[in-house]
């Protein structure tokens, strides 16, 4: 009995040994590079945000969280920033998700103060095929969501645009549908959800014509 | 100084062998799959390329102290454990200082821990040579891996984007071929520059 | 129902259109060198598939039930290729001992399945797609494993054929691999947007 204890001993002291230093230097790494990971977590969503609303002084997360249904029916906590300028709101920044046509996209859109007009959107992320699907990261794309109402916007194909609904119809990507779809449902399945909750919460002013 | 049986100094044997007679990706084949996902372009490729240069000395340098008490039965448990931790290791620094460069490798800086070049190195050298050697032999591999790494992303950024390091180099009435930053692209760059390298090497000899 | 709905058009993309060798560019190093026949090319896929859906499943577990919970994730990776490691080693010793005919057949394919990036990759990638529930870490491993199979028997349908076909020299063995690995991921392209 001793004897094979002595022979594993003998055996593995290598092994504990190594295993103890290895988990001291993960645990020493880790807290001392904890902090700052976290802080990039957190900053990973407001730089863009400032990107997008540069008049922005600071991005402020809800208090309360915002409970919206996802696009296959599940309950999720949204996360909500309050864009503030000397303690004035002067936006809202959120992420919504849309399923693309490689993955799902991700994006951190931006409403102005009272959240009927949309400020503009960025790509978080996006596995799109490049030169097609990944146009909806390019300013011809991007750009006619700037000024477009908060409410149902239609996406129609190059030259079908109407004139008097010209603020809320999206000329699709030539040869990308699928993505600019993506971009517009998830845009109309998030945004009413938020706008309505913001105006349960009292956040937003109730009135509000899209 | 050591010299090998042939009187060649060993260290400057380590280096010519890291980076040209068995340079990784080429001509040992191995460390293939980080190498076709990172190389769209030079800035993630360079990144991998460092990554895997600070993991080689480390492990090589932790290897060559445990070379003594090293057993049979746990040899290769102890390799992946310092392997795995380093790699661990790596992986925070650039979630620390490189949150942008580390969404875009995502899961391909822990595969570093099964990239095969880290254990044959530990395997054929670290396990049987002392620190300094460990350490000139993990950097040459390191450096080579890179510049392998290097020589594909050049080709697939350039030709791709018609940009390097996000500079455009060609001209705008260059139409960027988009295939090669994808999967095509990588395992088309990869099969004619390694058709290249044979045909060079037959040449030569 | 929803639930198999997920399931279903989960398999199906890590099956087809995010099939693991040709868009997450995993397992490459056992494809060029095993792709050979098409026998050998089976075989390896049904090891790697046994092996993924086992390391899969068991990743999974240790990674919401123990390292979650008691916020350990540094040491997910060490812990990850452990777990991968000593399952090969339990699989390999369970079927010598209980199937010889099928530890036979899958030879020397085991021991090789350690290092096979596709395995750790997987268990990755579970990790980053944000799997939730066990039951949904058990098809996608189970799909990647199907994939890989797929993605390795083609490869080997078509070396086979390669061998009687003029190939320059330059390009023989490894490099027409792989310039044929990218004619199919450029076929297996045409598979994305299909749900």
């Amino acid at each position: 009995m001793l004897d094979s204890l002595k022979h594993f001993a003998r055996e593995s002291w290598l092994l504990v040994v190594a295993s103890v230093l290895c988990g001291l230097l993960l645990a020493a790494t880790n807290a001392a590079l904890g902090p700052r990971i976290e802080v990039n977590k957190a900053l990973k969503l407001t730089s863009l945000a400032g990107g997008l609303l540069p008049a922005a002084q600071a991005f402020a997360p809800l208090s309360s969280p915002v409970e919206v249904k996802g696009l296959g029916g599940e309950t999720e906590s949204a996360a909500v920033f309050r864009a503030t300028t000397d303690d004035q709101t002067v936006g809202w920044v959120f992420k919504v998700v849309g399923s693309g046509f490689a993955d799902k996209i991700e994006l951190v859109v931006a409403a102005d103060a009272s959240f009927s007009k949309l400020v503009g959107y960025d790509v978080v992320s996006s596995s799109e095929t490049p030169g097609f699907g990944d146009q909806i990261k390019d300013a011809y794309y991007r750009n006619q969501f700037t000024g477009a109402p908060v409410g149902q916007l239609s996406l129609v194909g190059l030259g079908a645009a109407k004139e008097q609904d010209i603020d809320s119809t999206i000329v699709a990507i030539s040869g990308a549908t699928i993505s600019s779809t993506a971009v517009v449902q998830a845009m109309n399945h998030y945004l009413p959800q938020l706008k309505d909750q913001l105006q349960q919460k009292g956040l937003i002013g109730h009135g509000n014509n899209p | 100084m050591a010299t090998t049986p042939d009187g060649q100094n060993v260290y400057a044997e380590a280096v010519a062998t890291g980076l040209w007679r068995e340079i990784p990706v080429f001509r040992m084949l191995l460390g293939t799959c980080p190498t076709l996902a990172v190389t769209a372009a030079i800035k993630p490729a360079l990144t991998m390329g460092l990554c895997v240069i600070f993991v080689l000395v480390c492990s090589n340098i932790m290897v060559s102290l445990m070379r003594k008490g090293l057993r049979p039965h746990v040899r290769i448990l102890l390799f992946t454990l310092t392997i795995a931790t380093f790699v661990t290791i790596a992986d925070l620094f650039l979630r620390a200082y490189q949150p942008v460069m580390s969404e875009a490798l995502g899961p391909y800086v822990p595969l570093i821990i099964v990239n095969c070049v880290i254990i044959w190195r530990a395997e054929a050298r670290a396990s049987n040579s002392g620190v300094l050697l460990s350490i000139v032999d993990g950097l040459a591999m390191g450096v080579g891996f890179t510049i392998a790494l290097c020589v594909l992303a050049t080709i697939r950024e350039v030709l791709g984007t018609g940009c390097l390091f996000e500079i455009p180099v060609l001209p705008k009435a260059f139409p960027a071929w988009a295939a090669m930053g994808m999967p095509v692209g990588a395992f088309l760059t990869f099969g004619l520059v390694l058709g290249f390298i044979s045909y060079v090497s037959r040449k030569r000899s | 129902m929803d639930l198999l709905y997920v399931l279903l058009t989960g398999f199906i993309s890590v099956v087809l259109i995010n099939n693991l060798v040709f868009t997450k560019f995993l397992g490459i190093c056992p494809y060029i060198g095993v792709s050979g026949r098409i026998d050998m090319a089976f075989g390896m896929g049904l090891a790697v598939t046994f092996v993924m859906t086992l390391s899969g499943t068991l990743t999974w577990m240790i990674d919401h039930w123990l390292l979650m919970p008691l916020n350990l994730e540094v040491a997910r990776y060490v812990a990850f290729i452990m777990v991968i490691a000593a399952a090969v080693q339990l699989v390999e010793m369970y079927l010598k001992k209980f199937f010889p005919p099928l530890y036979e057949s899958f030879g020397i394919f085991l021991p090789l399945i350690t290092t096979n990036c596709a395995i750790l990759g997987l268990c990755l990638f579970l990790v980053v797609w944000g799997t939730s529930t066990l039951i949904e870490a058990v098809v996608l491993s189970f799909g990647g494993g199907i994939g890989f199979t797929i993605a390795i028997c083609i490869m080997a349908g078509i070396r086979e054929n390669m061998q009687m076909v003029d190939v320059p020299e330059s390009l023989r063995g490894a490099p027409i691999t792989l310039i044929t690995a990218g004619l199919l991921a450029l076929a297996f392209m045409g598979f994305a947007g299909i749900i």
